[in-house]
């Protein structure tokens, strides 16, 4: 895995990554469930309570994964 | 043919409307299964769907034995082998105080040994879907207790399968002491088969189950399923953990991912009319007369799990939130208490114990989302003795790794070996210390300016590392407490 990138198992539910985004104390952390659910916690500054929760599909996830990384779209 | 369609449809179309209507208040769905249940019985005053809710039996029962298997099928061996031995004496201890307590209250209510057994299962062991559903919602995934939690319900579903093992012979009514042992020892041995098999034999099993049509998977799986289930009934053990092991089983073949998609719905239905179907069987006269019992097994659940709880934290190094969030997710009763409570039906016990567990788990159903979303309040309180009294061993045996801060850790080492501010005044320090998240480098609290801890109060950098040498500790002034990695992370 890339620096700054934790594992942790969750038992019966799936895997979670804990991304570091080195801007303060913001980070991403993403679990990826075992029936294929995401579920994109964000973390800023302002404490332990996530700013924002999302739970995205497979497919949904694909999409935005694709977005994140830079998959070039056409209309 | 005279099957009742009309009752059987009211029931389950009552119990799906019931359950989504609490779904909107964010409480579980099995409690109000098993209330469409007691609702539509017929032992209230209203309308009746089912004069004889022993014709739901065979699709109860097959409820039952899907359920189990479903549980089975996703147990997650490996992330439980390669969790830690602080896992499984976290769980033995959870495990250890809910059951003790169970069996002193089953003993204390003086209904029988039998019934004392049932009822420190159905209290002692708690519901992993009404967990895991809990912290997805309650968006605590990522938290540091989170994977505590999930470890704990995860072995505790290993546990009822031993427990079942245990009572079946207890119920099954032996005559001395030497059958009932014999009759353990059956269990057991058949348990030990069972696995020996999903250790084993898988491979060949997968040959019998894989074809390229999902529908004859379907079909040659339930059956095998349900035949597991029947014999595991005929020689003394009980069909849920036959239906539990052969889960196990069908885990490790080839067709585990079809196999999963294939159960899932038939487990929703046939597991729902299951609940349903114990529902009716409650007397709701009866109810009345173990409402003290089970407001004191209540109140004992709640003290048990949130010692629990704390039991935990210490091992885990958990703070005060991490603590009350182990003790009051775990809070909620569900599918195995009903499961033990068929039991005791079918064992012909007091007739006490079915609306005893009925009600106990109604209560806790609507308790324990509440607690749980609350726990921030007991985290309050909790002192911090409790949690932390070894702190002043904790030079030569730093304790914590589930600090919740670590992911702000973004600089660990440094060349500077002086406090930059005390030069400026002229003054000297005792030893220097180093904030993890900027890399700025102050002097200690037994230093005359406590620079460290000011710089902490200006910018909220919750971690700070010794400089001395050999020291190797960190500290996180959110938390309080000392730390170290998880045990497990990679950071590279």
């Amino acid at each position: 895995m890339g620096k700054g990138v934790r594992i942790q198992e969750l038992p019966g539910l799936g895997t979670r990554y804990d991304v570091d985004l080195h801007s303060g104390s913001d980070r991403v952390s993403i679990v990826v469930g075992r029936d294929g659910k995401r579920h994109l916690y964000v973390f800023t500054q302002a404490g332990d309570e996530p700013a924002a929760v999302i739970e995205l599909t497979e497919d949904q996830a694909r999409k935005v994964g694709a977005v994140l990384s830079g998959t070039f779209f056409t209309d | 043919m005279h099957a009742n369609l009309i009752g059987l449809g009211a029931l389950i179309l009552v119990a799906g409307l019931l359950a989504r209507f609490g779904r909107r208040m964010g409480l579980p769905t099995v409690p109000f299964f098993m209330l469409a249940g007691i609702l539509l019985g017929p032992s209230t005053g209203g309308p009746v769907a089912f004069e004889h809710p022993e014709d739901l039996d065979i699709l109860a029962l097959f409820g039952l034995v899907v359920l189990l298997f479903h549980l089975g099928l996703e147990f997650p061996v490996e992330q439980v082998l390669g969790s830690g031995k602080r896992l499984y004496i976290a769980a033995g201890a959870y495990i250890g105080i809910n059951i003790g307590a169970g069996l002193g209250l089953g003993f204390a209510l003086g209904w029988g040994a039998k019934e004392a057994f049932v009822i420190a299962g159905a209290v002692g062991i708690s519901s992993s879907a009404i967990a895991t559903k809990l912290l997805i919602e309650m968006r605590r995934l990522a938290n540091a207790e989170t994977p505590v939690i999930l470890g704990i319900i995860v072995i505790e579903d290993l546990f009822l399968a031993l427990y079942l093992a245990l009572l079946s012979p207890i119920l099954s009514g032996a005559n001395s002491a030497g059958e009932l042992l014999l009759r353990i020892g059956i269990s057991f041995g058949y348990l030990a088969v069972l696995f020996g098999v999903a250790r084993w034999g898988a491979k060949w099993i997968g040959k019998v189950l894989d074809t390229r049509e999902d529908e004859l998977v379907a079909i040659i799986m339930i059956g095998l399923v349900v035949l597991v289930a029947g014999i595991s009934a005929d020689i003394g053990v009980s069909d849920a953990i036959g239906a539990l092991m052969i889960g196990l089983v069908v885990a490790r073949t080839s067709i585990r991912e079809r196999a999963e998609r294939i159960a899932i719905p038939l487990r929703d239905v046939f597991a729902a009319i299951f609940f349903i179907a114990f529902g009716t069987s409650i007397d709701v006269g009866e109810i009345g007369s173990v409402a003290v019992p089970v407001l004191i097994a209540v109140c004992i659940t709640v003290v048990t799990n949130v010692s629990a709880g704390l039991i935990t934290a210490r091992l885990f190094g958990l703070n005060q939130r991490g603590a009350a969030n182990v003790g009051l997710t775990v809070l909620g009763r569900g599918e195995f208490s009903l499961i033990l409570a068929t039991l005791a039906a079918g064992a012909g016990l007091d007739d006490r114990v079915g609306p005893f567990i009925a009600l106990y788990v109604l209560i806790l159903a609507v308790l324990a989302p509440i607690l749980a979303a609350n726990s921030k309040y007991l985290a309050r309180i909790i002192p911090d003795r409790l949690l932390h009294d070894r702190w002043r061993y904790v030079r030569e045996e730093t304790i914590s790794t589930a600090c919740t801060h670590l992911d702000r850790i973004n600089i660990t080492e440094t060349d500077e070996d002086e406090c930059q501010e005390c030069v400026e005044l002229g003054d000297t320090w005792v030893q220097l210390r180093m904030c993890l998240t900027c890399g700025q480098v102050a002097c200690c609290d037994d230093s005359k300016n406590k620079h460290a801890t000011a710089h902490y109060e200006d910018s909220r950098h919750p971690l700070i590392r010794s400089l001395q040498e050999g020291d190797g500790w960190q500290y996180c002034y959110e938390d309080q407490t000392l730390v170290r990695e998880p045990a497990g992370s990679s950071r590279s």
